[in-house]
């Protein structure tokens, strides 16, 4: 989901975002039938110790460990078979481990509302397995008027987004499936609580460019157990378009040119003699980045899938 | 079917690409252009200098006669300059403008914003300090903190307020006509003020401010050589002057930096950091004096606050630094210490998004101008709506910070001398919103900059009422807000600016102009 990006932005390899919910999100190719619904609700802890200033990794005293808690109800619903809307309303919040030298207050609250359309272009049965292509469009904008200008602690980054993502998937007949999908974020401009601010350059607004961004993803994975059971490995990777570098030991801003590659594993499963509910749990690594938190992310959720 | 169904989901893809396809371009200075001064002070040349003597002190060349071939033939490199401009050169002309002490002071102010970062710990734990002896570090020279960059903007403005009474002294001396008055045939870009032109009152400020700041900012002298020379160029693009103006200009203007930078050398600036041996007896005569004493707070800890020494530094209007010194804050445990934990645990637990607001626009923390490049942005705009010539201009900003240094001096002084204690580390788990910087709480600094300021823009711009008073009494509560500062530092603090400021008004309304 979008959101996905934008949580990033402010520090966290969310893979709640990025695949695990096999039957709901905007980057997966499963869709739900006309008149089905399926409601999620996901717990996700990230963490970072250290971060990229710029390109290099550093620990940081005065934020010390950096802890993000998001929780995160999503609705799928089958608008037709071929069509899904998807809105989610993440709540989330920061905090730094103690002792650290900033002693900076964190922040909690709703961040973006998200929705995404998701359509189903094909799925087509074929002689080894079966090929989908979707594709989905995005748009999130803030819930509250929280201060995106508050990195590493803000809640998000504090403007709407647009996003249009591509989304191709082959399983085989054996429940090995791979897939792959690649979106354009476009990001509108937030407004900070200051009318100066400094990026490469003196800006006399309070308003800042939040830098668009591609996000790059692939998985791999397994069903087991009559598409009861399934695990999947995933390689995530977005990246700003635009932007400055932190500078030294100076905090983040939201123009930031934030990059991020995480590796991470899914797995979920259906309860076969409870009807519609599900359990996930996933974990995830940051392995490269820039002007960004080296986050680990380990989030749990259920899902319950229910006819309208 | 399915071809509409396509279809209408790619037309929600085009119509929510408009949501956020409305990119503009962020300002990135003050927007103004050139304009008809109010007018033009003639007898500006005998106001009163700060550190010039005298306004002839700097003797500049008598210029050519207007009707002389010497000054024809400028006249005709002058044309052939501003033939056939090119777009950049015409952007260059508009950027300027014919008050481009404001334009200087946005470079200064960015100078200050890129240099405004404080040093980070070694990987052993220790600091490393910035040097001037060895500017590329790391760090790299300066660390452009309030004290520092309040002494800045008030070096470049008292140096372009002295050399432009000194050229506006030679300007109607000589009364050299301007170009487009020589030659109707001239069309000058910023229209005719009817001002003499010898010599160039923008070279003198180009001069003035290049070469003030690549003394301050040392790693910045190509870009400040490369900003004046299109300055200087650009008066010829826009038929302001012909070289011998600029010339002069250039010469009198470097002249005066020169004499400001003297002052520089010596006005213990460069005392104002101390050593940890230093540092620690301030500290030990404030236990021994008051029972208390502040201590850095950050991991690993600074072993020496910032500039200990600040209050020694040489002060403008001030004749001496205790005539400012409030008396002592509470006593630590006092009834009105613990009233203040409380009310600042209110805040804390209470926190609206006004009181959010108000602690984030005045912060003017790390990384940006500092709080009194905040109060030049908002002198520049009433300098404008007022129509202010160079030299008005000049002298509002030279008195404003003049002002807001001699406030930073004050307020290290009282830093210093009482050491008083940060809230977070008084008041256990507390938390704030804004960085808590790396010196002691009482006084506000951001207070006594701020009141100072607000008074002197206060008496030049009286019909403005008490709104520079007010933003003063905000800027000072936000502290507050913020966490970081008590509420009786902030409170003390807009009492001794307006103390501060008031030798600086005894000695504005005294010098010649009103």
């Amino acid at each position: 989901m979008n959101n996905h990006t934008r949580l990033l932005l402010v520090g966290v390899c969310l893979i709640a975002g990025s695949g695990l919910l096999q039957a709901q999100t905007p980057t997966d190719a499963v869709m739900m039938k006309q008149r089905e619904s399926c409601l999620a609700i996901m717990y996700d802890q990230g963490s970072f110790d250290e971060y990229w200033e710029g390109t290099n990794l550093r620990t940081n005293a005065t934020i010390a460990t950096v802890r993000r808690t998001t929780i995160l109800p999503m609705i799928a619903i089958g608008i037709m078979d071929n069509l899904n809307l998807i809105v989610s309303t993440p709540y989330v919040r920061t905090k730094s481990d103690e002792p650290n030298g900033g002693k900076f207050q964190g922040a909690k609250g709703f961040q973006d509302l998200g929705l995404v359309l998701k359509y189903r272009f094909l799925n087509k049965e074929m002689e080894g397995g079966k090929l989908a292509l979707v594709g989905a469009v995005g748009y999130s904008t803030p819930m509250t008027n929280y201060l995106s200008d508050y990195l590493p602690y803000s809640l998000g980054f504090g403007a709407p987004e647009v996003s249009g993502r591509a989304i191709v998937q082959y399983e085989w007949n054996n429940g090995f499936y791979a897939r792959g999908s690649f979106a354009y974020l476009w990001r509108g401009e937030t407004e900070a609580e200051r009318d100066y601010y400094y990026n490469n350059g003196s800006f006399y607004t309070a308003w800042m460019d939040v830098p668009n961004a591609t996000n790059f993803q692939v998985v791999a994975g397994k069903w087991f157990f009559d598409h009861a059971f399934h695990v999947e490995a995933l390689y995530n990777a977005t990246q700003c378009l635009s932007g400055d570098d932190i500078r030294a030991y100076n905090a983040a801003q939201p123009t930031n040119k934030v990059g991020v590659a995480q590796v991470g594993v899914n797995a979920q499963y259906f309860f076969p003699n409870i009807k519609g509910f599900g359990v996930l749990a996933y974990y995830s690594q940051c392995v490269s980045g820039r002007n960004m938190g080296k986050f680990t992310n380990i989030g749990a959720g259920l899902t319950y899938q229910f006819k309208i | 079917m399915k071809k509409r169904y396509t279809l209408s989901f790619l037309g929600v893809c085009l119509g929510m690409l408009f949501v956020v396809s409305c990119d503009r371009e962020l300002p990135i200075n003050m927007s103004y252009s050139h304009y008809q001064y109010a007018s033009l002070d003639p007898n500006g040349g005998s106001w009163s200098p700060i550190i010039l003597n005298a306004a002839d002190q700097i003797e500049i060349p008598e210029p050519a006669d207007a009707g002389s071939a010497e000054y024809q033939a400028e006249l005709a490199d002058l044309k052939d300059a501003m033939s056939g401009l090119s777009s950049q050169q015409r952007t260059a002309i508009d950027y300027w403008t014919n008050n481009p002490s404001i334009r200087w002071m946005e470079i200064a102010m960015e100078l200050v914003a890129k240099y405004n970062l404080i040093p980070g710990p070694n990987p052993d734990g220790t600091y490393t300090l910035p040097s001037p002896a060895n500017p590329s570090g790391p760090p790299p020279f300066p660390f452009a903190h309030p004290a520092y960059s309040c002494r800045a903007f008030a070096y470049m403005t008292v140096a372009q307020f002295d050399a432009l009474i000194a050229a506006w002294h030679y300007k109607f001396q000589y009364e050299r006509p301007a170009p487009s008055q020589v030659d109707p045939s001239i069309e000058a870009a910023y229209g005719d003020n009817s001002l003499p032109s010898y010599p160039s009152g923008a070279a003198v400020v180009t001069a003035v401010s290049r070469d003030i700041l690549t003394a301050l900012f040392p790693l910045e002298k190509d870009y400040l050589a490369s900003r004046a020379e299109e300055h200087l160029s650009s008066l010829l693009w826009a038929g302001e002057a012909v070289q011998s103006d600029v010339d002069a200009g250039e010469f009198l203007g470097s002249e005066v930096a020169k004499l400001a930078l003297a002052r520089a050398a010596g006005d213990g600036m460069n005392k104002a950091q101390v050593d940890k041996p230093v540092s620690d007896s301030i500290r030990d005569s404030a236990i021994q004096r008051y029972g208390w004493s502040w201590e850095n707070q950050e991991i690993p800890k600074r072993p020496v606050g910032l500039a200990p020494f600040y209050g020694k530094v040489q002060m403008w209007n001030v004749p001496d630094v205790e005539l400012t010194r409030p008396g002592p804050p509470p006593a630590v445990g006092s009834a009105e210490y613990e009233a203040d934990v409380e009310i600042l645990i209110a805040h804390q637990n209470n926190m609206t998004e006004e009181k959010r607001r108000i602690a984030n626009y005045w912060q003017d923390g790390l990384g940006t101008y500092t709080p009194p490049g905040h109060w030049n942005t908002i002198a520049f705009e009433y300098i404008v709506k007022n129509k202010m010539n160079p030299l008005r201009t000049v002298r509002t900003l030279a008195y404003l910070n003049m002002a807001m240094q001699d406030a930073g001096i004050s307020c290290w002084d009282a830093k210093y001398y009482y050491h008083y204690p940060r809230p977070i580390q008084m008041i256990p788990s507390f938390k704030t919103i804004a960085g808590t910087p790396n010196f002691p709480s009482y006084t506000s600094g951001h207070s006594t900059f701020s009141a100072a300021a607000a008074e002197v823009l206060s008496h030049i711009f009286p019909e403005e009422g008490e709104i520079f008073r007010q933003w003063a009494e905000e800027a000072a509560i936000s502290r507050v807000y913020g966490g970081i500062h008590w509420t009786f530092d902030s409170e003390v603090g807009l009492e001794q600016g307006r103390d501060v400021a008031s030798y600086t008004l005894a000695v504005m309304e005294s010098d010649g102009s009103e």
